[in-house]
């Protein structure tokens, strides 16, 4: 079986066989075999020419998680527009610029209001988490077309919270 | 124990790691422990850890764990004799230990007069001058006349530093290296102090150049019965937060310990302080130190003291509370061995330490000889956006520093905690770094060598290692169906389907 996986931005392709219990991969130029046992729907071990390695792996909605050698490996279906972070939105060229929420927290000011005109670097929303305030500042100078979020709403990271247009 | 007075129940007025320490305590004494939780908390370990839970009100703070009505009713209803506040929220409120002193509740810590006054900083400044304790040279009051700045400024000699009087959190200091930039800063702190506090004053004192942040845990029974604890180093901070605390300190000899050690008792005597409590100072290069606050509740590095010391500090809080004298004697106490903690925070260190709430999908915690984790989570947990992002402690005890060292690095290499940004990598390299090794710990070390931190890049090996795994075990749940065909269809993993499989198309 063949497998894609968007890491980094960058898709990673694995092929997969299995042969009387013992796994043959194939990923880019390495190929290697693996002895596997599974711990838990979590936990897996693999032993590899020898050497053994313990691996977790967590799953979230649009990305699952692995844990091997004391890292983490972040791994999302290919073509995924979530696997898209919000600086990537955030440093993206003028036009309608989406402005999203950095963290899961509240909205505690919007400072700003929809045709007004701003700064590079100009605070524009502060959200609250943690009992830290981080202050969302506008990455260009333009005005703010359309503001999506209310003084006091809770939001999910990558939440829209207004839109900018570059002057 | 005397037996007659020890609490028969104790509310905890806190959540989190911190809650859950104070729970094990009181179950190992017999003490039946109530917990608190919010509306963001019922899912907490603290409640579910605890005899009996009180809901006390809304997620933010202010309305429930801060409330003193809501905790005072939680009290009552629960027929609790003593409230352990932990750290934070209420716990060095000297109006709430005022307040249950009126009920005629326990408060678990400092009486509120003591509270209250090394709670001012100005009067606790001035009570430990009198009482011969070294504080940082500076000017005494807030001058009327501005030319007194710069003969003050001449006379302790620069760099100084600008303070806000209704000080704290860094908010209107600024440092001063030149004669010509005095006035300029004078301007910039009265303007941050006025925003911060409402209150323009600032004065001078000098400026301690890159110091180690050395704190003396003192414990004192409500007769005047005083000991010390030996310190704890924390000089290892980021935005003024503590991260890495350990015992001994690198920096002290038998000496210079015993003469700091000495002088925290005499501050708390000062003080008129009961119960457990900690004497901060700052240690300059020339190894003068000075008095800096005391912080008057159980601190959160309290461990590593536990670890070196053995002696469990909670324990002894809950037997002073309950009137007992002080069984522990200066002579009797000593260090053993060394104790390393690193504080484990939902915070992305990559990303300017950004709080990380969130959903931990999958939880492996370390163990092992030496070990210790204070830990307030959970696999599957929700940590919440309202409270400080502390999760746990990870806290390692070995026969050295350096054997602590590699126990810490080791530990942090097996803790997983999956789906929510956490200190953990961070502080690997932290702990791994030449500097920290060599014990030259300051309060400029994360700023000096941890600006702009990132997390080391993909290993190419393991990610092949990564990939495989994920690629066999979404194999396993395609093929072998059985419970996991059943997680699948239930799982918000289902979208796998979308991923493109053997060829196909």
């Amino acid at each position: 079986m063949e497998f894609e996986f968007l890491v980094d931005g960058v898709t990673k392709k694995v092929a997969v066989e299995e042969k009387n219990g013992v796994f043959h991969i194939k990923q880019g130029d390495v190929e290697f075999e693996a002895d596997v046992h599974r711990i838990s729907d979590n936990e897996l071990t693999l032993i590899v020419g020898g050497r053994s390695h313990e691996v977790l792996i967590a799953r979230d909605k649009d990305r699952e998680i692995v844990f091997v050698g004391g890292r983490e490996y972040v791994l999302r279906e290919p073509g995924e527009a979530a696997g898209r972070s919000w600086t990537d939105d955030h440093k993206g060229p003028g036009g309608g610029l989406k402005i999203k929420a950095p963290m899961p927290g509240k909205v505690i000011k919007v400072l700003v209001a929809e045709g007004e005109a701003v700064r590079k670097n100009q605070t524009l929303v502060i959200v609250e988490a943690m009992k830290m305030e981080n202050e969302i500042k506008s990455s260009l100078d333009g005005s703010v077309k359309k503001i999506h979020v209310a003084e006091g709403e809770l939001v999910d990271p990558e939440r829209l919270l207004l839109e900018l247009e570059a002057k | 124990m005397g037996g007659m007075k020890m609490f028969k129940k104790i509310l905890i007025a806190n959540r989190g790691e911190i809650a859950v320490r104070v729970i094990r305590a009181c179950r190992e004494m017999g003490i039946s422990p109530v917990a608190v939780y919010s509306d963001a908390d019922r899912a907490g370990l603290h409640v579910a850890l605890a005899d009996e839970a009180v809901a006390i009100g809304p997620a933010p703070a202010a309305e429930s764990y801060l409330d003193m009505d809501r905790i005072v009713r939680a009290v009552r209803d629960s027929g609790a004799e003593a409230v352990h506040p932990g750290y934070g929220f209420l716990a060095e409120n000297a109006a709430f230990a005022r307040r249950l002193e009126k009920e005629g509740i326990v408060f678990i810590g400092p009486r509120s007069e003591a509270l209250e006054l090394v709670g001012d900083k100005v009067r606790a400044r001035q009570t430990m001058e009198k009482a011969g304790i070294p504080i940082i040279p500076g000017m005494k009051s807030v001058p009327a006349d501005a030319g007194e700045y710069i003969k003050a400024a001449r006379a302790l000699g620069f760099p100084v530093i600008v303070k806000a009087s209704a000080g704290g959190g860094g908010k209107g200091m600024r440092i001063v290296t030149e004669e010509k930039d005095l006035g300029p800063a004078l301007e910039a702190g009265r303007r941050e102090a006025k925003s911060a506090f409402g209150d323009e004053s600032v004065y001078l004192e000098r400026y301690i150049e890159e110091p180690r942040h050395v704190e003396f845990q003192v414990l004192a029974d409500n007769a005047g019965r005083t000991v010390h604890l030996f310190e704890r180093e924390c000089s290892i901070q980021r935005r003024h937060q503590k991260i890495v605390e350990e015992t001994p300190s690198p920096a002290l000899d038998d000496a210079l310990r015993l003469k700091m050690g000495e002088t925290a008792v005499k501050a708390m005597r000062a003080a008129g302080y009961n119960n457990a409590g900690t004497v901060e100072f700052l240690l300059d290069k020339d190894r003068n130190f000075y008095f800096l606050e005391v912080n008057a509740r159980l601190q959160v590095e309290h461990p590593v003291t536990e670890l070196v010391t053995g002696v469990d500090l909670v324990r002894q809080q809950i037997l002073i509370a309950a009137g007992e004298p002080l069984a522990l004697t200066q002579d009797n106490l000593r260090q053993r061995g060394h104790a390393v903690e690193c504080r484990i925070y939902a915070e992305d260190p990559a990303a300017n330490f950004l709080p990380s709430p969130g959903r931990i999908l999958f939880l492996r915690e370390p163990k092992g000889p030496g070990v210790r984790l204070d830990s307030g989570i959970y696999g599957g947990w929700d940590v919440p956006i309202y409270y400080d992002p502390i999760l746990a402690k990870l806290v390692v005890w070995a026969e050295n520093r350096d054997l602590a060292c590699r126990r810490m690095a080791a530990a942090l290499d097996g803790y997983a905690v999956l789906g929510i940004h956490t200190t953990i990598d961070f502080l690997k390299d932290v702990i791994r770094h030449p500097e920290f090794r060599a014990g030259r710990t300051n309060t400029a070390f994360i700023p000096k060598y941890f600006d702009g931190w990132t997390r080391p890049p993909s290993e190419e090996g393991e990610l092949s290692l990564a990939l495989a795994a994920a690629a066999i075990d979404e194999m396993g749940r395609r093929t072998q169906g059985g419970p996991r065909a059943k997680e699948e269809t239930a799982g918000p993993w289902q979208t796998l389907g979308r991923w493109r499989i053997g060829g196909a198309d």
